[in-house]
């Protein structure tokens, strides 16, 4: 009872996010360095040369900041994405929280994660971190309304907010193909919500890393780990709700589901190596005029897919 | 002191430094963005050494102490071709470009291994100013708002919003002069709403940046039309890796900086950066129309910025030698950051183009009363500073428009010196001393 509630369910987020996490750098690692980037370490001992290096790193001060929020969150925003996590199932019995509205628990996710963000970059009490925060609170309302149009679009053929419900219902036919606007809508989403490539407005390089700009050390490999964690959670969430979760041929549930993973965060990392950042009126713009009135077609376009 | 495994493993990360872009220090950087196992970063906090490449004038010493102070423990400073300051006489300087990356990677290990002490820290763990003891809550403002706590201006809802209706409060700081997404040198200060900038003040102008010696040449008699214009496609090329790498297109922003160093850089290759960066959505994505400079104001600027604005004005025009390779000035109409860049990459490949043609004629300049240089004309007097047109042209755009406008301006006086000359140590430190009279 307890090692089927509490314990399986901790270790299957734990270990996930920290692999994953670790795998989300070693494959930016490769892709930068495919494409040209002088390489150091190596893909593999980067990531961990890095952790190693910002555990000895002192944990600076700044200006009177809010220190309480300061630490806090990073700490935060991994759990967020562990808990985001908690929702995806592995397969139909492998799943942390098999919750009846896991859905909704995601968009809670999506949403908490802006006030989280924004208390980073704020609580710094520097310029550019804050300037960082404002510019994901000012975005992160777009990315969200995306988010929850495109999700109501697999819950309804699914006639539920459970996602291993949602993987069920693509028993027959994957909602990638099913609904074919989702899953680059919902790519879209993944890249906002966790500031990443084109996306990357809050920490970004003109702000001098932005809400990270003024942290280092310990809480700045938090952070980092954090980032990494997120979108791990969110190609859990993406495999899960487009691409048939555990569903697939010859191998196990888990490891189809694992794969389905790896190949969502290969797509984010490499569209993150393309891309330019988007200014933030450009992005302000593609979002309301283009991407928004897109999802309501995808809604339109599942609703009448699931009454025909 | 036994060396525990996680600092073993520490000393084995790329070393990621901070570098202070002093005057003409830049080259180097360059090589540095090219070589395996170093990082530069963007914020002092992020690094683990503190590169200072090139003079720093006296006057901006107290800068140079705030930056250096801002690097966690346990980190180190080096001085490159310039003098470190007095409090640290003691820090590494390498005058040698060859052998500095090495230096870093040997220091950033021995920092990680114990065997090196942390750079002490050179200024009092205290506010710069005392509490004022003024106004509602002892900040000198009124309310929760205003005053100058500790000498920092807080946010004060006292200006009117400039662009979209949504009055944020307004907060004012000083930027620079090692802010490493402006130019070197520049300092200015800044009021913003949110990230819309509402005043923008020069305060310091940017150093000045040297050119090839080929350009010096073109003054005193003829001289290789392929060499000038190879140099000419170089420093576009340095100056594209800049916004490549700010707009966070770091693979392309490399290959724009191998393309520099490739003596012979194929025209064709550049054509292809072109594509891959159409491709990639610079055009489209990074650039919404902003930075648009009127006639007058492009005429002053002169070079690529001018011509992005439909100004026919290049001296090459005037010169027999590039008559007879058949140049004509290709210019844009928008005038505005997206121009600039079609500009840049268009004058890069027509460059190479010009470079391959002289090449095979032996053409040489026929004038020598003038040259054309990435900065514009230079005829009678040399292209000065001219970033106080900023203070104009960036209130009114969000923080990313305003560095993206900036970068893709080239506002910066050229020196008197050559690219060869001022690499020479004893001549940064001279042009340090001399803007300090």
């Amino acid at each position: 009872m307890i090692f089927n509630e509490l314990i399986l369910p901790v270790l299957l987020v734990t270990v996930v996010l920290v692999v994953g996490a670790y795998l989300v750098a070693v494959i930016d690692e490769v892709i930068a360095g495919a494409l040209g980037r002088p390489s150091g370490a190596g893909a593999w001992m980067a990531p961990l040369a890095q952790g190693a290096w910002l555990l000895n790193q002192q944990a600076n001060a700044t200006e009177a900041p809010d220190w309480r929020a300061w630490r806090l969150a990073p700490a935060l925003y991994l759990a967020l994405a562990a808990i985001g996590l908690a929702v995806v199932p592995f397969s139909p019995t492998l799943i942390a929280t098999d919750l009846v509205t896991s859905v909704v628990l995601w968009g809670s996710v999506e949403a908490l994660a802006t006030v989280v963000i924004f208390l980073h970059g704020w609580s710094a009490n520097t310029l550019l971190a804050l300037i960082g925060a404002y510019r994901y609170v000012a975005l992160g309302l777009s990315y969200i309304l995306i988010s929850m149009f495109v999700l109501i679009g697999v819950a309804l053929p699914a006639e539920s907010l459970q996602f291993s419900q949602v993987v069920a219902s693509q028993e027959e036919l994957w909602n990638v193909i099913r609904q074919p606007l989702g899953l680059p809508l919902f790519l879209i989403v993944g890249l906002g919500m966790t500031f990443w490539g084109p996306l990357n407005l809050a920490d970004s390089r003109d702000l001098a890393g932005g809400t990270a700009s003024a942290v280092s050390g310990p809480p700045r490999l938090v952070w980092n780990l954090a980032r990494a964690a997120m979108l791990v959670a969110f190609s859990g969430a993406a495999a899960s709700a487009f691409l048939g979760g555990w569903l697939g041929p010859w191998l196990p549930g888990p490891v189809w589901m694992l794969l389905k993973m790896l190949a969502v965060l290969a797509v984010l990392l490499l569209i993150g190596r393309l891309m330019p950042r988007v200014q933030p009126e450009r992005c302000v713009t593609l979002m309301w005029v283009v991407f928004l009135p897109l999802s309501f077609v995808d809604l339109i376009w599942a609703g009448v897919e699931a009454l025909w | 002191m036994a060396v525990s495994w996680l600092q073993r493993l520490a000393a084995r990360a790329s070393v990621p430094v901070f570098p202070v872009r002093g005057m003409h220090g830049e080259e180097v950087l360059y090589r540095l963005a090219l070589t395996p196992g170093v990082e530069l970063v963007d914020s002092p906090r992020h690094a683990s050494i503190l590169l200072v490449a090139g003079g720093v004038p006296p006057d901006q010493y107290g800068a140079l102490r705030r930056v250096h102070d801002q690097l966690p423990a346990p980190f180190a400073t080096l001085w490159y071709r310039s003098q470190p300051l007095d409090e640290l006489a003691s820090a590494t300087r390498i005058d040698d470009p060859d052998v500095l990356s090495g230096a870093l990677k040997a220091m950033h290990h021995e920092l990680m291994c114990g065997k090196r002490g942390s750079s002490p820290r050179l200024l009092p763990d205290e506010p710069p100013n005392p509490w004022e003891g003024l106004g509602d809550d002892g900040h000198g403002g009124e309310g929760m708002m205003g005053g100058v706590p500790y000498g920092r201006p807080m946010a004060m809802n006292m200006h009117d919003d400039i662009r979209d209706g949504l009055t944020l409060d307004s907060l004012t700081v000083t930027l620079g002069p090692f802010l490493p997404m402006l130019p070197p040198g520049l300092s200015v200060e800044v009021t913003l709403q949110g990230d819309l900038i509402q005043t923008w003040t020069t305060r310091d102008p940017p150093y000045p940046i040297a050119l090839e010696s080929v350009f010096f040449q073109a003054l005193q008699g003829p001289v290789p039309i392929a060499e000038l214009e190879r140099a000419m496609a170089r420093y576009h090329l340095k100056h594209l890796y800049f916004a490549l790498r700010l707009a966070g297109l770091e693979a392309l922003a490399l290959t724009a900086l191998r393309l520099a160093f490739e003596s012979h850089s194929n025209p064709k290759r550049v054509a292809t950066l072109r594509r891959r960066l159409v491709r990639s959505g610079f055009f489209g994505l990074t650039t919404t129309g902003q930075g648009r400079l009127d006639e007058e104001t492009a005429r002053r600027v002169g070079g690529v910025a001018a011509r992005a604005a439909g100004l026919e004005e290049d001296w090459r025009s005037e010169d027999e030698g590039y008559r007879q390779l058949g140049f004509r000035p290709l210019t844009q109409r928008q005038g505005d950051t997206g121009a600039r860049w079609r500009q840049t990459l268009a004058e890069v490949e027509q460059s190479l183009q010009l470079a391959a043609q002289a090449e095979q004629d032996a053409t040489h300049t026929r004038h020598s009363d003038g040259v054309e240089t990435p900065r514009g004309t230079w005829h009678r007097q040399w292209p000065e500073d001219q970033s106080t047109l900023l203070d104009d042209l960036l209130p009114g755009l969000e923080w990313d428009e305003a560095l993206s406008t900036l970068a893709s301006l080239d506002l910066v006086p050229l020196s008197p010196w050559s690219l060869e000359e001022a690499s020479g140590a004893p001549v940064a430190q001279a042009i340090a001393e001399e803007r300090r009279a």
